[in-house]
C-alpha cells in the first residue's frame, strides 16, 4: 500500500484477521444488497442499511448529525475508536460511509482494501451468522464538514466559471447518453448526458481484479495524465446517487491527496432532473 | 437397471451414461447444403438439462470427499439449470439445497427451482460494469458456506473439476459411439466450460482432428445461462487451448434460432441452443461441415417470458 498519500486509511484483510476482536476497533460491513450481512459476515462486525441508514427517511439528504450520532451510538461506536469499514461491490457503499464518518468529523477511519469479496475469496478468512452483541455508546458528530460535499450550487458554479475538475464515475452509457441509468435501477432522472466539462472516468479504474486499489502510480497515470484532473484546482467528483462516486472521491483525495475534493451526492438523479441547466451528450 | 425397457427403480437410474445417452437428432431442413449437423438433446435427461450430469457427478465426489451427508444442504450459484438438478437429486438422497440466482433469471426456472424444493435467494448482479469480483450470486454462496460451514456444503460448478470429468466420463464417450467416430465438429456454449472442456478432453484424445466450437452471444446479452468469453473471469474450468474456434453469434438469433429449429425441425430448443445452431450454421455455410455435433442444453418451456419479450409477435393472437 505504499506510496498512497494518506497511508492511514486503508487496511488489508490479513491486518483485520489479525486484529479480529481487539478493542478500540469497529467493523461496519456496508453493503449494496442489505441480505449479504445477515447471510455471514465478518466476527464482531455491526451491518448498515445504506437504505434506511444511511440517508435521511424523509428528505433526499444524508442523515442529520442526531441521526448519525444515534446510529453509531447504538452501534456501539466511541468517538475514539478505529472504524473499519468494508462491504460489497468493492466498497461501494463502504466508501460512501467513509464519506459520511469524515463528513461528521471521525477521526479514525479505514476501508478494508478489497472488501468482501476478497475476504470471501481467501481461504482462511471466516464468516459467521452471529449478530454482534453491542454496548451502547454516546456517540457525538461534529457538525457536516461542508468542504467535502458538493451541492448543485457548486456544481453548476463550477460549470459557469469552469473553475474546477468534474469527475463522472459512471459506467460510458451513462455518459454518453445513452442511457439514464444502468438496467433495472429505480433511482433514475429526466435526462441523460453529463455535467458540461465533466470527464468520464469509470470507478472501476481505480481497482484491480482481486478489488484492491490500483498503484499510486497507475492511479496518477489514470486520473492526472488520462483525465487530466489538475491537482492545483478544486474537483468534484459524481455518479447517479453518490456511491460510487464515494469511491473516487476517496480515491483522489485519500490515495492520490488532493487537498480539495468534494462529493456531489446528488449526483445525476439530481443534475439530470433539474430544469435549465446544460447538460452535454 | 435395464435401457431397454426403460423400467427403472429410482429416477436418478437414468441419469445419462454410455449405456444410456441422451439422443442425437439430425437437422434435416435447416443444415446448410453439404453439411451434416446433429443435436445432442440434453433435456431428454431426467431433470431436463445438460446440466444433470455435472451435477450428479459433483454430488457424488462430494459424498465421497465425505463432505455432503444426509443433514448437510447444498448451496450453489446457479443460473437455474445446475440448481435444478442438484435440487432434484437432493430431494431423492436426502439433502437440503439453497439455490442463489441472479435476478435476470426467468420466473419459470426460479419457480422451478422452489417447486423442486430448493431455497431461494435472488441477487441483483450487473449493477455497473466491474472488474473480476463482481458477481454476486457466487458471492452470496460462498457467503453462506463460510458463514455456516456445519451446515452447508458448496459444491462450486465453477472450480470443481468433477464437472469437467462429468464429461470426459458421459457426454464424450456417448458422442464418440453415437457417431461411430466420424464426428468433424462439436459445437457447444460457454458457461462453467464443463461441458466444453470435458468433451474436447475426450474428443480430442480420440481424433486430434475435431474441431471444437465454442459460440458465444454477443456482449450486453440476454441468453440466460451461457456467457461471453469477457464474462468467465468467474470460472476456472475453461482452457482456451482445447478450442479451435470461438465465434460470436448476435444475442437475438438465439431466440429467432429457436423458432426457427422449432417450426421447421420439431425441435423445442431453448435460446442456447438456437444460438448454437446459429453458430453451427455459420460454419456449415463456410466449410462443408461432415459431421458436426450440437449440444443443446434444455428445452424452450423454461424460457417462455424470455421468448415472448424478444419474439412479441408469439403474444399476437393468444387472447379471445
Amino acid at each position: 500500500m505504499s506510496g498512497y498519500a494518506d497511508t492511514n486509511v486503508l487496511v488489508s484483510t490479513d491486518w483485520v484477521k489479525a486484529n479480529l476482536g481487539r478493542p478500540g476497533i469497529r467493523l461496519v460491513e456496508v453493503d449494496v444488497d442489505t441480505k449479504a450481512f445477515d447471510a455471514g459476515h465478518i466476527k464482531g462486525a455491526v451491518g448498515f442499511n445504506w437504505q434506511t441508514q444511511l440517508q435521511d427517511q424523509v428528505r433526499r439528504d444524508i442523515p442529520t448529525k442526531a441521526e448519525f450520532e444515534r446510529l453509531l451510538s447504538q452501534a456501539g461506536v466511541s468517538n475514539a475508536d478505529t472504524v473499519i469499514l468494508y462491504g460489497d461491490n468493492n466498497n461501494w457503499f463502504a466508501a460512501y460511509a467513509f464519506w459520511l464518518f469524515k463528513l461528521y468529523g471521525h477521526k479514525d477511519v479505514r476501508l478494508m482494501n478489497g472488501g468482501r469479496a476478497k475476504w470471501l475469496a481467501e481461504d482462511d478468512k471466516e464468516l459467521t451468522v452471529e449478530p454482534t452483541r453491542v454496548t451502547p455508546t454516546t456517540y457525538s458528530a461534529s457538525e457536516p464538514d461542508l468542504s467535502l460535499r458538493a451541492l448543485v450550487a457548486d456544481v453548476l458554479a463550477a460549470v459557469k466559471t469552469r473553475s474546477a475538475n468534474l469527475v463522472d464515475v459512471r459506467s460510458p452509457d451513462e455518459f454518453s447518453g445513452k442511457v439514464i441509468a444502468p438496467p433495472g435501477m429505480t433511482e433514475t432522472a429526466q435526462r441523460a448526458g453529463h455535467i458540461p466539462g465533466a470527464r468520464s472516468v469509470p470507478w472501476a479504474s481505480a481497482v484491480q481484479k482481486d478489488g484492491t486499489f490500483k498503484s499510486i502510480d497507475e492511479l496518477r497515470e489514470i486520473y492526472l495524465k488520462g483525465a487530466a484532473v489538475d491537482p492545483a484546482r478544486p474537483t468534484i467528483a459524481y455518479c447517479r446517487i453518490g456511491e460510487r462516486s464515494s469511491h473516487t472521491w476517496f480515491v483522489l483525495r485519500y490515495l492520490l491527496g488532493l487537498k480539495d475534493v468534494k462529493n456531489y451526492d446528488g449526483s445525476w438523479t439530481e443534475y439530470g432532473s433539474m430544469v435549465g441547466v446544460p447538460i452535454e451528450r | 437397471m435395464d435401457h431397454a425397457s426403460r423400467v427403472y427403480e429410482s429416477i436418478l437410474e437414468m441419469l445419462p451414461s454410455e449405456q444410456n445417452p441422451s439422443p442425437l437428432v439430425r437437422l434435416n431442413r435447416l443444415t446448410p447444403e453439404g453439411s451434416e449437423l446433429w443435436a445432442k438433446l440434453e433435456w431428454m435427461n431426467p431433470f431436463g438439462s445438460v446440466k444433470d450430469r455435472a451435477a450428479s457427478a459433483l454430488i457424488e465426489a462430494m459424498e465421497r470427499d465425505g463432505r455432503l451427508a444426509p443433514g448437510r444442504s447444498i448451496v450453489e450459484p446457479t443460473s437455474g439449470n445446475t440448481g435444478l438438478s442438484l435440487a432434484a437429486i437432493a430431494a431423492v438422497k436426502g439433502y437440503g439445497m439453497r439455490a442463489v440466482v441472479p435476478n435476470k433469471v426467468p420466473l419459470e426456472k426460479k419457480a422451478l427451482l422452489k417447486l423442486a424444493g430448493a431455497e431461494l435467494d435472488v441477487i441483483n448482479d450487473n449493477l455497473c460494469p466491474s472488474p473480476g469480483m463482481g458477481d454476486g450470486a457466487i458471492g452470496m454462496a460462498r457467503t453462506h458456506a463460510k458463514a455456516q460451514p456445519d451446515r452447508y456444503v458448496m459444491p462450486n460448478q465453477y472450480e470443481n473439476r468433477a464437472n469437467v470429468e462429468a464429461h470426459i466420463r458421459t457426454t464424450g464417450p456417448e458422442i464418440w459411439r453415437q457417431t461411430q467416430g466420424k464426428i468433424t465438429h462439436l459445437f457447444t456454449s460457454l458457461g462453467t466450460c464443463g461441458t466444453v472442456t470435458g468433451c474436447a478432453t475426450f474428443l480430442k484424445q480420440q481424433n486430434p482432428r475435431v474441431k471444437i466450437i465454442a459460440v458465444q452471444p454477443s456482449e450486453g446479452h440476454d441468453v440466460p445461462g451461457i456467457r461471453n468469453k469477457n464474462e468467465l473471469h468467474v470460472t476456472k474450468l475453461y482452457d482456451e487451448s482445447l478450442i479451435d474456434e470461438v465465434i460470436e453469434i448476435d444475442f437475438e438469433r438465439a431466440y429467432t434460432g429457436a423458432l426457427e429449429l422449432a417450426r421447421h425441425e420439431g425441435l423445442l430448443a431453448g435460446p442456447s441452443s438456437g444460438l448454437i445452431f446459429e453458430g453451427a450454421r455459420v460454419v456449415a455455410s463456410r466449410e462443408p461441415v461432415g459431421m458436426g455435433v450440437m449440444i443443446f442444453c434444455d428445452n424452450i418451456f423454461k424460457y417462455m417470458s424470455s421468448m415472448l419479450k424478444h419474439l412479441p409477435a408469439l403474444k399476437e393472437g393468444t387472447e379471445a
